[in-house]
């Protein structure tokens, strides 16, 4: 006689802290990064509107060394997004076929990450051009 | 030249679970003797043909494409028959039913509902426009073979749904493998059935419960990649919300 009494196995609650997910929950914590980063702008925006004061304490605040040590780990962490989402961004897109053939995966990333790249220096070009004609 | 033939042995924890008798699973342990050329599926053979016959497990082609011996060993979801002892010497060497799933007896889970997934996504191609036999075959080109091929590779083996955490959190998840078996169909320049498909995977337990994690196409042992037939199908189904208010439906 067979008898039917299926065990479910719970899934571990600290899944996202082991490997080979700790990467993915990393990619995601930096993502935070991006909202903190972006929240402190929005903080030079606000002060900007409440008058020189304010703005005036926001670039005190900005040169503090805590600010500078701050943007360091937020650069960092924005620069590990980038990397890692690159490295995912052919799993969310249709599959590219050139003469017949697939396109590889790596292929796909390269490109996206020189042109993020291509951009970034453009713009920091731009900046440093504005910047010396002000 | 190494000897192949010496026999050593070598220690395998298998999570035991007999439905009759035990409340939970437990680790039994197996020293089984072993050459360079065996696999894990055989290991488990020789255990049941020489010390437990009761211990149960699946198998069929022991060689990678039939997709029935998948089983957790020391941890990662792989194939019992493409996982070599010699990668796991000295040992010893975990053995688990596949993680996510409901534990039938020892290493055997049930795939019922994985069934019915695979099911609910029209798994065949739907022609367009019918054809008769008199008008002939429907052709394809190669590129619009290459569209789809790798995903017609799948071997609905489920050690994409074991690694998955999203799965393992939400078991109505359509989950990966589902996912890799529509895209093959989706994306066949024959086939006319995306609407339908993609009617069955709206929402939470469609494709929205996938955040990307990618492991599921690392564990694939066939290269099919189903975390990118998921992540496409959350552009089409999220084109096909925005879509849905400009098509006609057809009340019947
Ligand atoms: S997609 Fe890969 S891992 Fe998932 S069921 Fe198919 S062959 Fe197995
Ligand atoms: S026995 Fe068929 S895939 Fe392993």
């Amino acid at each position: 006689m067979s008898e039917r009494r299926p065990y479910l196995r719970p899934q571990p609650r600290t899944w996202w802290a082991h490997p080979p997910y700790r990467a993915y929950t990393i990619r995601e914590l930096c993502g935070v990064a991006l909202a903190v980063y972006g929240a402190i702008l929005l903080a030079g925006l606000v002060c900007l509107a409440r008058g020189p004061a304010a703005f005036e304490s926001y670039r005190a605040f900005l040169a503090s060394p805590l600010s500078l040590a701050l943007h360091l780990l937020l650069l960092a962490a924005a620069l590990w997004h980038m990397v890692t989402w690159f490295r995912i961004l052919p799993k969310t897109m249709p599959k590219l076929v050139w003469h017949g053939k697939l396109v590889p995966q790596a292929l796909m990333t390269q490109a996206a990450t020189l042109l993020a790249v291509g951009c970034s220096v453009a713009l920091l070009a731009l900046v440093v051009v504005v910047g010396a004609w002000s | 030249m190494p000897d192949t033939t010496a026999k050593t042995t070598i220690e395998l924890r298998i999570l035991r679970y007999c439905p009759s008798t035990d409340t939970e699973p437990a680790f039994g342990s197996f020293q089984v003797p072993y050459s360079d050329d065996m696999s894990v599926l055989q290991a488990l053979q020789e255990i049941k043909a020489t010390l437990d016959g009761s211990l149960a497990f699946r198998w069929s082609c022991r060689m990678a494409v039939c997709g029935s011996c998948g089983m957790m060993i020391n941890g990662e979801p792989k194939l019992a028959c493409n996982t070599f002892l010699r990668d796991l010497a000295p040992g010893p060497v975990t053995v688990e039913p596949l993680q996510n799933f409901p534990i039938e007896r020892d290493l055997v889970v049930t795939v019922g509902d994985f069934v019915k997934k695979i099911e609910s996504i029209y798994p065949y191609v739907m022609p367009k426009v019918p054809k008769t036999v008199e008008e002939g075959t429907y052709l394809q080109t190669p590129s619009q073979m290459e569209a789809y091929a790798s995903f017609a590779d799948c071997i609905n083996c489920m050690l994409c749904y074991a690694a998955c955490p999203q799965y393992g959190a939400n078991p109505d998840f359509i989950g990966p493998g589902a996912m890799a078996l529509l895209q093959r169909y989706s994306s066949d320049s024959r086939d006319g059935g995306q609407q339908a498909r993609l009617d069955q995977i709206r929402g939470e337990d469609g494709v929205w419960s996938c955040t990307a994690v990618g492991i599921c196409s690392e564990v694939c042992p066939k290269q099919v990649d189903p975390a990118n037939a998921v992540n496409q199908n959350k552009s089409n189904s999220a084109l096909d919300f925005f879509l849905s208010g400009l098509r006609k439906e057809s009340v019947t």
